[in-house]
């Protein structure tokens, strides 16, 4: 009879495994797309590494074009050269790992020495200009954007501030190499600033989203469940429990009791469940029907409609409040062995609770002689808290059938923020 | 659940003709199906109803195996649990109907879910007692289901105030086949939902017994009528008319 339980999450910490060096380079067109799980910050990084190689393909290109003009062709070459190690060097070292168990792509914080070494090599590659370019000449700078590419790094890894650091670091750095504040230094300072700042906003604007939208995955998961636990609970031990009880109750003596007993988990355990399966409500309001699930027990019954009652939280209170007065006065009043009734009702714009015993009711106009010498009682309790949510109530006891407790509620349309009932 | 949920292998004698007594009244056994996935429940509701005398002609763990074999059994009762692993209440209770539409279907259930007690009495169940009951409220209700009464718990009596309660509301102004309750019948209802039994209601609103028990019956009915027409409809608007039968 055991059932087995599967578990949706992983009981250890996934591990996770870097990418194979030579795939990191592929997985950057090849996989795109492939995994839509991946997170957002590895799909940054796979940009970050389609911009450098872009950019040292463009930065080739010109110097190839350019070179004979250079004070020292071969150091250009060589400045080039040194920009597309880095570039494969860069890719790999920032390539995400891929999780093990699932293929998705597990981003490792990228390491600070990586980031040092990146920026340090931009740097060098950018301050080799003043050696190899005679001034005047084209490209201003050997790099071209390609530098750009270390602030998008950092603006990943660290947020808009690392980013700006980085890029304010490579416009001193230009600086020195023209040996003045031109135009070309500003232009170059705005195009680097704004991609380092505005990558790192965008990385941790991202981060948040994909935290918020991850624990809202997890909630539902957690919503799923807690239905899937109370229906496994609903099919077991539901059923082994009122057998129990109904067993018991037919063998009598000591297995009476065990009988009672589990009749009065199961009456307990059922309305556990089913307010576990119930939809949630609304924010500010609670479901009369669930509060009222609670009282329910081996003599107590309770009878209401499938669909939920929303009341503004306060008022549920009130009304559940009023029917546990209404309880006790059955306790104090009536025998141990009396059954009592709870009816829930919900019209258009009126609520209604009726709470029977079967006790030996109410003999004909105690009741107004109680009220008449000021001895109100647990009746009055009930009368004031229905009053505050201006409703009335009315009490009967017909002749031999136990006493009867009916509250109406007025609902209206206002206090249901449900907006159902609105119209 | 064990494996060996589907077997038919519980037979009851019918032992005393009179207690229970066919509902034709010529002394026969009332021949029952029960109808439930969990072995230890089916066999003490099995046993419950042979040692009452009903004769217990199958007792079927999976619900699709209930529908196949039902039409040969010839019961006039089919006592059932909702929560199968194969096929849900409502389905159930529509397969059984569909192939002996004879029989009466009373549903046990250690169901707290009220949307699915609700829908089986819809789709045609005519009876529902909660597993909690003792076994002698369990033998009258099948005796009475098979004598074609409503068999009503307080918490029946609930839903289906609340369902007419919800009609009411969702329908247009100007509908005309909405189903509505008599303020006797409403009255009935309430009664039943707050505890009290048919004859203190017979006491209560000066009725005799068996005009209570045609009000309870008629909610119930008029409930179900309006469930196929509604199904029908949703058929035909979906074009499926050649399937739908009503």
């Amino acid at each position: 009879m055991r059932r087995r339980i599967h578990c949706r999450v992983p009981a250890s910490r996934p591990r996770t495994e870097r990418a194979p060096r030579l795939r990191a380079v592929s997985d950057l067109f090849v996989r795109t797309g492939r995994h839509p799980v991946d997170g957002v910050e590895s799909l940054l990084w796979r940009a970050v590494s389609i911009f450098r190689l872009l950019s040292c393909a463009y930065a080739a290109v010109l110097t190839l074009h350019y070179a004979p003009e250079y004070t020292d062709p071969l150091g250009g070459y060589a400045v080039v050269a040194a920009m597309a190690v880095w570039t494969l060097v860069s890719i790999v070292g920032y390539a995400p790992g891929r999780d093990a168990a699932t293929g998705r792509a597990r981003p490792a914080p990228a390491s600070p020495l990586l980031l040092g070494a990146d920026l340090a090599v931009a740097l060098g590659c950018l301050l080799a200009t003043r050696w190899v370019v005679p001034p005047g000449q084209n490209p201003e700078i050997l790099p071209m954007l390609w530098v750009a590419s270390a602030p998008l790094a950092w603006g990943v890894a660290g947020g808009s501030g690392a980013g700006t650091v980085a890029a304010l670091a490579l416009s001193i750095g230009d600086v020195f190499v023209r040996d003045s504040v031109t135009e070309g230094t500003l232009n170059l300072a705005i195009l680097i600033l704004l991609p380092g700042a505005l990558m790192g906003y965008v990385a941790g604007l991202a981060t948040r989203a994909e935290k918020q939208s991850r624990r809202a995955a997890q909630l539902e998961a957690a919503t799923i469940e807690r239905e899937r636990l109370a229906r496994a609970v609903h099919d077991s031990v539901l059923q082994v429990l009122a057998l129990v009880q109904r067993r018991g109750a037919e063998i009598g003596g000591p297995a009476a009791e065990l009988g009672r007993l589990a009749g009065e988990q199961e009456s307990a355990l059922r309305a556990l469940v089913a307010s576990a399966l119930l939809p949630h409500t609304p924010e500010g309001t609670a479901d009369l029907c669930t509060a009222l699930r609670g009282f329910e027990a081996p003599l107590v019954t309770i009878a209401l409609p499938a669909a939920r009652i929303p009341l503004p939280s306060a008022d549920c209170v009130e009304v559940t409040a009023a029917v546990r007065a209404a309880l006790d006065n059955v306790a104090k009043h009536a025998g141990p062995d009396t059954r009592v009734w709870i009816l829930a009702e919900a019209g258009k714009d009126m609520v209604t609770v009726t709470v029977r015993d079967d006790g030996p009711g109410i003999a004909p106009g105690r009741l107004e002689q109680a009220e008449a010498e000021g001895r109100l009682g647990i009746a009055q309790s009930i009368r004031m808290r229905t009053a505050r949510l201006g409703g009335t109530v009315s009490v009967t006891a017909p002749p031999g059938q136990g006493t009867e407790i009916e509250l109406r509620l007025p609902l209206r349309a206002a206090r249901i923020s449900d907006g159902r009932r609105a119209a | 659940m064990s494996a060996d949920s589907g077997g038919a292998g519980l037979r009851g004698r019918g032992m005393s003709a009179e207690t229970g007594g066919d509902p034709a009244g010529r002394g026969a056994p009332i021949r029952v199906l029960v109808v439930d996935d969990h072995p230890i429940w089916r066999d003490a509701v099995a046993r419950d109803l042979a040692a009452a005398g009903f004769e217990v002609r199958a007792g079927i763990g999976e619900g699709r195996q209930a529908v196949r074999v039902a039409p040969g059994l010839g019961c006039h009762v089919a006592v059932v649990d909702l929560h199968l692993p194969d096929l849900p209440g409502p389905e159930l209770i529509r397969g059984l109907l569909a192939g002996s539409p004879g029989l009466r279907i009373l549903v046990l259930s250690a169901s707290g879910e009220q949307q699915d007690v609700l829908d089986a009495v819809k789709a045609g169940a005519s009876g529902y007692l909660l597993k909690s009951a003792s076994s002698g409220e369990l033998v009258d209700a099948a005796r009475r289901t098979a004598a074609g009464d409503a068999v009503f718990t307080p918490g029946l009596a609930g839903l289906v105030l609340g369902e007419y309660r919800r009609l009411a509301d969702r329908a247009e102004p100007e509908a005309t086949d909405t189903p509505q309750l008599t303020e006797r019948e409403t009255q009935v209802l309430r009664l039943v939902a707050t505890g009290l039994t048919y004859r203190q209601i017979a006491e209560r609103l000066t009725l005799s017994h068996r005009t209570v028990q045609n009000h309870v019956q008629n909610t119930l009915t008029k409930l179900q009528l309006h469930n196929r027409v509604e199904l029908v409809r949703y058929a035909l608007d979906n074009g499926l008319g050649d399937a739908a039968d009503a």
